[in-house]
């Protein structure tokens, strides 16, 4: 039962997006005219197979074992599977074929169903292979993933993307590191101000103090300002200095307290 | 738009071509990706991004915060929606992977909304109509703001450490695994050096030698 579900539901969401990905990659190479959904590397990668099936074929073959790996693993496919397994083979599925980049994988129309019959097999595949291995793995990933996946989050994320806000400039800098502290504060993780302090820092390198900068920030500090009181921060941060809290704010969390 | 039917005579005004299949077409992938999400919340498997990037949202389920996958997925949806209405590709790892797939999933878990996540059926709806959503805005976005400034509000700033925490993982993995126990480690070890010599993400064969050991000397899920 289980496991047909999970095929059930497998087929149609790898349908949905097979037929957009090859629809999607098949447009890039009339981009900007047509609007087209892939990226980049997809599209340089997909050039360098130079219309030729087999390296269509054994380029996306790679990704899909690392991508099976993964799945068992974890449950995550990697991104790999939308930005090149999918892409290549129904590229290399239309070219043995039709050799004209015209009829094959520059085609929307031929790409979106090959695509979408590629996506249903893979999808499929990884999910039915992974959710039917034994338990004793699971266990086994479980104690390796979890411990690991927690200190990447906790530790290597924050000073990463801090990093990165630091060297992306003086002024992503200053707000990442403003906001990264009060998100590690108030949320319990430094990520989400860093983030929040390079999209403002380099917003406004690139635009200036423009309207949608200015609102940007009010935002990112209504967010503060809301996450902290619905988490009680502020009560927590005046005992914390040793003070009282005053009875009007106790009232006021009294008052709009959900839970 | 007028100036590209000007400037592209030979590229047809249908659904495979024109702006509005583009907006049918990212419904469809956030619909699948959104229910993908939904696959792993309940089964573990099916979701459409990175290992680091699904631990984020793991560490939410269980638990914990979802600030992170929260801020870090609906940041890069933001800056991709811009990115991809000026360039005219719209980057579907950041846009549509880790911003349906991962970002708003967060969000929507964090407020209470489960059951648009945990229902598979409303979670095909619920991507379906932040895809067309979505799409519209750069639709929108194409059509009256054809000139706009090249801002990218440091999405690659964002893109470079969020590949660099990827790279992390492996090791990660390994010395994990070797907390786990001495098998497991040493497989996770085997398992990663093959991957590198190979030219793979070590992550990968970490996670498969571990679990293969793990298969023979399996421990308990304290």
């Amino acid at each position: 039962m289980h496991v047909l579900t999970i095929l059930f539901q497998s087929l149609i969401i790898g349908g949905l997006v097979g037929f957009a990905t090859g629809m999607g990659a098949a447009r890039m190479f009339t981009a900007p005219k047509t609007q087209a959904l892939g990226a980049f590397r997809t599209l340089g990668e997909m050039n360098a197979a130079e219309g030729d099936a087999a390296s269509h074929f054994s380029f996306g073959l790679g990704f899909f074992f690392n991508a099976w790996a993964s799945t068992v693993g974890a449950g995550a496919f990697t991104q790999d599977i939308t930005h090149r397994v999918i892409p290549n083979w129904a590229a290399a599925a239309l070219l043995l074929k039709d050799k004209d980049p015209q009829k094959s994988f520059q085609n929307p129309k031929r790409m979106a169903w090959a695509g979408m019959v590629i996506g249903m097999v893979v999808v499929a595949f990884l999910n039915v292979t992974s959710s039917s291995i034994p338990a004793s793995l699971q266990v086994t990933a479980v104690k390796v993933l979890v411990p690991a996946a927690n200190n990447l989050i906790n530790l290597v994320m924050p000073v990463l993307f801090w990093l990165a806000a630091i060297d992306a400039g003086r002024r992503s800098g200053l707000f990442g590191t403003v906001f990264g502290g009060v998100s590690a504060l108030i949320i319990g993780n430094a990520v989400p101000g860093v983030v929040l302090g390079i999209l403002i820092g380099k917003g406004v390198d690139e635009l200036g103090w423009t309207k949608t900068t200015k609102i940007i920030l009010t935002a990112a500090i209504l967010l503060f300002v809301l996450s902290g009181f619905f988490r009680g921060f502020d009560m927590t941060m005046i005992k914390a200095f040793h003070l009282a809290v005053p009875q009007w704010l106790t009232n006021f969390h009294g008052l709009l307290n959900v839970k | 738009m007028s100036d590209q039917k000007q400037t592209e005579a030979t590229i047809p005004n249908d659904f495979w071509h024109a702006d509005w299949g583009f907006v049918i077409i990212v419904a469809m992938m956030a619909s699948g990706v959104f229910a993908g999400t939904s696959m792993y919340y309940n089964y573990g498997v099916g979701a459409f991004n990175e290992v680091a990037f699904v631990a984020m949202l793991k560490a939410g389920i269980e638990g914990g915060s979802y600030g992170a996958a929260a801020a870090f997925g609906a940041s890069f949806l933001f800056a991709r929606i811009l990115e991809g209405s000026l360039v005219g590709i719209l980057d579907l790892g950041g846009s549509i992977l880790t911003g349906v797939g991962l970002g708003i999933p967060a969000i929507l878990l964090s407020v209470g909304a489960k059951s648009l996540v945990s229902n598979f059926w409303l979670a095909i709806l619920t991507g379906a109509i932040l895809g067309v959503l979505i799409g519209l805005v750069i639709f929108l976005v194409r059509k009256f703001t054809i000139n706009q400034s090249g801002a990218t509000f440091g999405s690659d700033v964002m893109m470079g450490a969020g590949n660099q925490t990827g790279r992390f993982l492996g090791p990660l993995i390994v010395l994990s695994a070797c907390t786990a126990s001495i098998p497991i480690g040493i497989g996770s070890t085997v398992g990663a050096a093959i991957f590198y010599a190979w030219k793979k993400p070590i992550s990968g064969g970490a996670i498969i030698g571990a679990m293969i050991l793990g298969f023979f000397f399996p421990i308990k899920l304290s």
